[in-house]
């Protein structure tokens, strides 16, 4: 019995050379696949939730995405997220009226100024046309869940949505 | 203290240690082939004298019959230079340390593997990760986003269990480093209730990631952030989050080390560690103590850098489940009692055959992961300098 338990373990640490060998052309590989293909996604309260509708405008989008609501104790907001893009073609002062529900009334009133240098600070004021959402002043990025960031190509405003 | 112990053994001749170090040599070239080839002049530069320096390490480790102090230059090496690298990397993308919300919202948070085990339950309940990464390639800074480190995480700890704390973390080499410098340790007893510290930290940990619905050690504790990446201070929230951040680097990664000799963040705090402690159950290699030939004086507990022997595992001749594999017991022991094993044989039968196998795979596993940090750091610095 000790022999056989003796001959498993040099078998064990046998094999266990042989996957560092494999690892970095087959096991990290297969491991990496495995990772990505279980099925998850990063945190809409990071990414935004998947976009629902886009609308057009003079020369750029709206991108509408779906209400991102938050989890257990996060110390956030239930929001919804608007992409302006290209953030190139947008006029130096945005003021749009967008139907966020897609029930043909407009939801929110969003203005902000996009200065030409795309590392400068944006600020945004959100007045809301539906009770449904909360109003936005002269908002930076404090919190994921009301803010206006450039991200890439991209103009994102975070509405906050009534609780 | 391994060295003065060391001197009693006839070195291995020089022959035999060439040829034992030869797969490691031959390892080493195939890993570091592409970047050999590299465009960059400090790259390839830094690339072979990494490839030398892991070779060279490793044929000590062969001549010597010694592991940890070998195993310790890489360590540092590691450690001090992954964060020139990357703060490098971090500054010439975004010309700060502190990653700003835009870089979270586009999913560009590098992603290292400490927060592991906190995402565990939150992607188990509600298949969501809770960092501001990427999944798949395009993420993280490295653009191999969060699933290619968890799958090299997952590769080297199936491969060397807990040994990923001593062959791989590239945190870990700044308070080996720290704790290596002073003589001697100014405070020698330390409650050994403090062995539990790591367990504590990542039971909160899991269970606030889970109920914040973010990274909590990553937000809250980590104190890595003070050399990597922190959150940018946009608030006074900020601002605390990296006061903490600066306070633990300081207190646990500089100076308890400096008077203890101790890696006090990996015995006493490491959420990670304490996780990957589970992965040694899995391993075939452990260290033992062969009863017969200990006496027992304790050296190898007072060696420890994790406080993963205690009288009472001794004389069990095993040691703790935190034990990380670094080889500091085994060449503090003058009675060659402390041995490297593996499991299902005798206890000192072949102690370095064991010694052997562990190390091919260990040291692969450094070459294949921290050997490109590694030259990373230094194509940084011969660059600043070229």
């Amino acid at each position: 019995m000790q022999k056989l338990k003796a001959k498993l373990g040099y078998a064990g640490a046998g094999m266990t050379v042989l996957l560092a060998v494999l690892a970095p052309f087959v096991l990290y590989g297969v491991f990496t696949k495995g990772f990505s293909s279980v099925g998850l996604h990063v945190d809409e309260m990071y990414s935004g939730g998947p976009k629902v509708r886009t609308i057009q405008a003079a020369g750029y989008t709206i991108d509408i995405h779906r209400q991102v609501s938050p989890h257990l104790l996060q110390n956030e907001k239930a929001f919804v997220q608007l992409d302006w893009r290209p953030a190139s073609a947008l006029p130096s002062q945005v003021n749009d009226d967008v139907d966020i529900d897609g029930d043909g009334k407009p939801d929110v009133h969003v203005s902000f100024a996009v200065p030409k240098d795309p590392k400068a600070p944006l600020r945004v004021n959100v007045d809301p046309l539906n009770p449904r959402y909360e109003a936005m002043r002269n908002v930076g990025k404090q919190k994921f869940s009301e803010l206006i960031v450039r991200v890439d190509d991209a103009v994102l405003v975070r509405v906050p949505v009534a609780q | 203290m391994a060295a003065k112990v060391l001197l009693t053994r006839e070195p291995r001749s020089i022959g035999r240690s060439l040829l034992l170090t030869l797969p490691i040599a031959i390892w080493a070239a195939l890993m570091f082939t592409p970047a050999f080839g590299h465009a960059n002049r400090a790259q390839r530069i830094a690339s072979v004298i990494t490839a030398i320096f892991m070779v060279i390490l490793f044929f000590m480790m062969m001549r010597t019959w010694s592991t940890y102090r070998w195993r310790r230059w890489f360590f540092v090496a590691l450690g001090l230079l992954f964060p020139v690298g990357f703060i490098h990397q971090v500054i010439a993308m975004r010309g700060t340390m502190g990653i700003p919300i835009e870089e979270m919202i586009a999913g560009r948070t590098p992603f290292c593997f400490l927060p592991i085990p906190l995402l565990i339950l939150p992607a188990a309940l509600f298949k969501t990760v809770v960092f501001p990464g990427s999944i798949l390639a395009g993420g993280g800074m490295s653009g191999a986003g969060m699933a290619a480190m968890a799958g090299i995480w997952l590769a080297v700890a199936i491969v060397v269990g807990k040994g990923w704390c001593s062959y791989a973390c590239f945190f870990g080499g700044i308070e080996e480093g720290m704790a290596s410098l002073p003589a001697k340790a100014k405070v020698k007893k330390i409650d050994p209730r403090w062995r539990y510290g790591p367990w504590a930290v990542l039971l909160a940990m899991v269970l606030l990631s889970l109920a914040l619905f973010e990274p909590a050690y990553c937000m809250w504790l980590c104190p890595f952030k003070a050399v990597s990446e922190y959150v940018a201070a946009r608030n006074t929230v900020g601002m605390v989050q990296n006061g903490i951040f600066i306070a633990l680097f300081a207190g646990l990664v500089v100076a308890l080390p400096l008077v203890t000799k101790k890696r006090t963040q990996c015995a006493f705090f490491c959420p990670f560690g304490a996780f990957q402690s589970l992965f040694n159950k899995a391993s075939v290699f452990d260290v033992k103590i062969d009863k017969a030939r200990c006496t027992p004086c304790v050296l190898c507990q007072k060696s420890c850098p994790t406080l993963s022997l205690s009288e009472a595992s001794i004389a069990k001749g095993e040691t703790l489940m935190s034990c990380m594999k670094c080889g500091a017991c085994v060449d503090a022991c003058p009675k060659d009692a402390v041995v490297w094993h593996i499991r299902g044989t005798e206890v000192a039968a072949k102690p370095e055959r064991a010694r052997l196998l562990f190390l091919y795979a260990a040291w692969g596993m450094a070459i294949m992961f921290a050997g490109g940090i590694i030259a990373e750091g230094l194509a940084t610095i011969l660059h600043l300098f070229a």
